[in-house]
């Protein structure tokens, strides 16, 4: 377990997707450490095998401090991308890591066509619920007892916009406009890069 | 406490008469380690619990009032299932008792950790499973863990002795909170009583003893059927119930849409709300083939007037009722967002829009049923030429939708000063990489919306009340006075009834500190960007109060 915070400059996080079994290790570790709930290697493989363009790692320094696994698939009708796991490590946590590997698995996830992102997280974690509530999630359901340890569960959303319901004065962005002067710009090309 | 005890509904004689019999063998045997020496013969069917004669009265209390709490328990549950609330007040008897036997057990506490077989006791004994913190003889409390693959669900840890009596303390409060339950066949005191026992966050026992209460055969209590229940609820006279349009098959129907939505106001809220969503398009779709059946049967409703037919008149005041419950059902959802915590603050000012729009279709159909009610009662007392001058002079809005409008009030003044901290400040803004407010919004309201609640009710109208909404606008300074206002006025109607006198006392203590809060905004917020605001349920669980400080 390590101590304290770690010292670095976000520039020296250096992101990769998923490249293959030298990686899967790596990501069992990390999880298995720092998640109270660690999953057999199967569960693992799954996720990898199926969707490895939607897990990444987060390196500092030739170390893994963090990484998220996810899938995406139909449900109900719905084409949806599922975020299974998110980890960094304690000492490096506080800093966007954690935002930025989220960010691109959500980014791949929209490219594929995904309608909506989904993930439950613990109501006490109040960490996880600012990330994913800045992003945009909200808390659609609460899962009474989800956990084995009794605590409840937030079932996290994220719709896309939809082309047909654009309301036009939608903004994705921040901006200092107040409401009602948008330039009607369509949803998709205010999104961050 | 009760590992895995079997206790059948009907008469579980065999369990009652072992613990007759062990508790008859182990009062013999307090009453003999109780006698006085000389006094004291030896028994021979009766052997002491331990071996320290000097600790047997203490060892015979405590097995004593286990088995005294188990015996109670189990008349407890048993009365409560008898039909029709027949045993509610033999249960509470019951009660008392179980909760004097857990007192007796609490006691016990220390006399059997000081006294146990098993050595000193390391610490951690708060997560012992036992009085004495000893493992219990012939049960491995961790034997499910051990059998469970090494895979997740691991297993559940059990609840330590002391939380598992809190456990069962909070259950029999519970329960007895339900055997006090007065069967009250008026159906808005019913849904009261419901709603408010959930404040109580009861266990799921006691969530299914009031659901098994509520509804038996099909009947509320088992004594009333669910048409006499709407009819009396719709406030038509008493005759109605009997009524022949009881067997069409659509207010059959109604009937069980009405059982189902008081069994799901029993279970826990996360579910509740779920379900309450799902719900709406059915309570909306039931109004239109009510409003066709009746059509098909009696003719054109709108087009005849009510006192020509009581068949015509039941429908009408039904339909109302309908719609009332509609949007009682929709004003619930969205309320339980608050007590799920199911909504951030940049997201408040959509919430108390919504919910404000639906207060409003809700008082009006609460007062259109009221006035229904009053029509009718007033045609058979008085003759027709005097009707219209009556209502001109003597109406009064009725107490229960001035209450509901106080909430409106608080609701409305609540969605400005949010949107004008949004327009103004820029605060609480509902803006992300990926979607935007609109998202939000459909997402939160996406069932509200699909059963068309209320018709014309979106994102766009939401944007448009709320778009030009500033601080130095004085209609928001008087949303909060005006809720203070009728609160107050509202006492006299309320003085018998603490419950209402008590939630006026939080709508005013609501708007009271709103109000200060939005004069406080209106002078200084733009001039101090120091200023940190956020929103608090100090004094409603539903409404919020603005803080104001200096950051």
């Amino acid at each position: 377990m390590e101590e304290g915070k770690a010292e670095f400059d976000p520039s020296e996080i250096e992101y990769v997707s998923y490249g293959g079994e030298h990686h899967l290790p790596l990501i069992m570790n990390l999880v298995d450490q720092e998640l109270s709930e660690p999953y057999s290697i199967f569960t693992y493989r799954y996720f990898v095998y199926l969707w490895p363009n939607l897990s990444f790692l987060a390196f500092h320094k030739g170390k893994c401090v963090g990484t998220v696994v996810c899938k995406m698939g139909d449900h109900r009708h719905t084409f949806r991308g599922y975020i299974a796991m998110l980890v960094v490590l304690s000492p490096y946590r506080g800093r966007g890591i954690a935002t930025e590997l989220v960010t691109r698995s959500i980014k791949v996830m929209m490219d594929s066509g995904c309608e909506e992102v989904t993930l439950e997280a613990e109501v006490t974690n109040k960490g996880a619920l600012a990330l994913y509530g800045r992003l945009g999630f909200i808390r659609a359901k609460r899962l009474f007892r989800y956990y084995l340890n009794g605590v409840d569960a937030f079932r996290l959303k994220l719709l896309f916009p939809r082309p047909e319901t654009n309301y036009p004065e939608s903004r994705i962005a921040t901006r200092d406009e107040p409401p009602g002067l948008d330039d009607g710009m369509p949803p998709e090309e205010n999104i961050v890069p | 406490m009760a590992y895995g005890l079997p206790l059948k509904a009907d008469g579980d004689e065999k369990c009652l008469s072992i613990l007759h019999a062990v508790e008859e063998t182990v009062s013999r045997q307090l009453k003999a380690c109780k006698a006085p020496l000389s006094k004291r013969r030896v028994i021979e069917d009766i052997e002491p619990l331990q071996t320290n004669l000097n600790l047997e009265e203490g060892f015979c209390r405590a097995v004593l009032c286990r088995l005294r709490f188990r015996k109670h328990f189990y008349h407890v549950l048993t009365c409560m299932r008898r039909p029709q609330g027949k045993g509610l007040e033999l249960a509470k008897k019951h009660i008392l008792s179980c909760l004097s036997e857990l007192d007796s057990m609490l006691k016990s506490e220390e006399l059997l950790r000081q006294n146990c077989a098993c050595g000193t006791l390391e610490n951690g004994v708060e997560d012992k499973t036992t009085a004495s913190g000893c493992q219990p003889i012939g049960f491995d409390s961790m034997l499910n863990s051990r059998s469970a693959a090494p895979t997740p669900p691991r297993a559940i840890k059990l609840l330590s002795w002391k939380k598992a009596v809190n456990y069962f303390q909070k259950l029999l409060h519970d329960l007895e909170i339900i055997c006090s339950y007065s069967l009250d066949p008026v159906y808005e005191n019913a849904l009261r009583f419901v709603v408010d026992f959930q404040k109580f966050q009861p266990d799921l026992v006691a969530r299914a003893y009031i659901q098994l209460l509520l509804v038996q055969n099909g009947k509320l209590y088992g004594r009333e059927t669910m048409f006499a229940v709407i009819c009396k609820a719709a406030l038509l006279p008493e005759g109605a119930k009997n009524h022949d349009i009881q067997k069409n098959e659509t207010v059959a129907q109604l009937g069980q849409l009405l059982i189902t939505l008081l069994r799901i106001l029993c279970t826990n809220t996360a579910w509740q709300r779920r379900k309450l969503g799902k719900i709406l398009q059915d309570w909306r779709i039931i109004y239109v083939q009510l409003e066709l059946a009746f059509r098909k049967e009696f003719g054109d409703i709108t087009s005849t007037s009510i006192e020509q037919n009581v068949c015509l008149k039941i429908c009408k005041h039904i339909l109302v009722w309908v719609e009332e419950q509609t949007y009682w059902i929709a004003l619930r959802f969205l309320l339980l967002g608050f007590e799920l915590e199911l909504y951030s603050t940049s997201e408040y000012c959509m919430v108390y829009w919504y919910i404000y729009v639906i207060l409003i279709k809700l008082a009006e159909k609460t007062h259109l049923k009221i006035m229904l009610g009053s029509d009718s009662s007033r045609r058979k007392s008085r003759k027709k030429r005097d009707f219209v001058k009556d209502v001109g002079k003597d109406y009064q809005i009725p107490p229960a939708v001035l209450l509901l409008q106080c909430y409106i009030y608080v609701a409305e003044g609540l969605m400005m000063m949010l949107a004008s901290l949004r327009n103004e400040n820029k605060s609480f803004l509902c803006v992300g990489p990926f979607n935007s407010e609109h998202e939000r919004f459909i997402q939160h309201f996406e069932l509200l919306q699909k059963a068309c609640l209320p018709d014309l009710a979106s994102y766009f109208s939401f944007r448009e009340t709320t778009a030009h909404a500033r601080f130095s606008t004085l209609s928001m300074y008087n949303c909060f006075k005006d809720a203070q206002r009728v609160a107050k006025e509202l006492r006299g109607n309320f003085s018998n009834n603490p419950e209402k006198l008590a939630e006026l006392r939080q709508i005013e203590q609501v708007a009271e500190h709103n109000s200060v809060a939005l004069n406080l905004l209106s002078r200084l917020g733009a001039l101090e960007p120091s200023l940190k605001i956020s929103f608090e349920f100090t004094h409603h669980q539903h409404f919020a109060v603005a803080v104001v400080k200096r950051s």
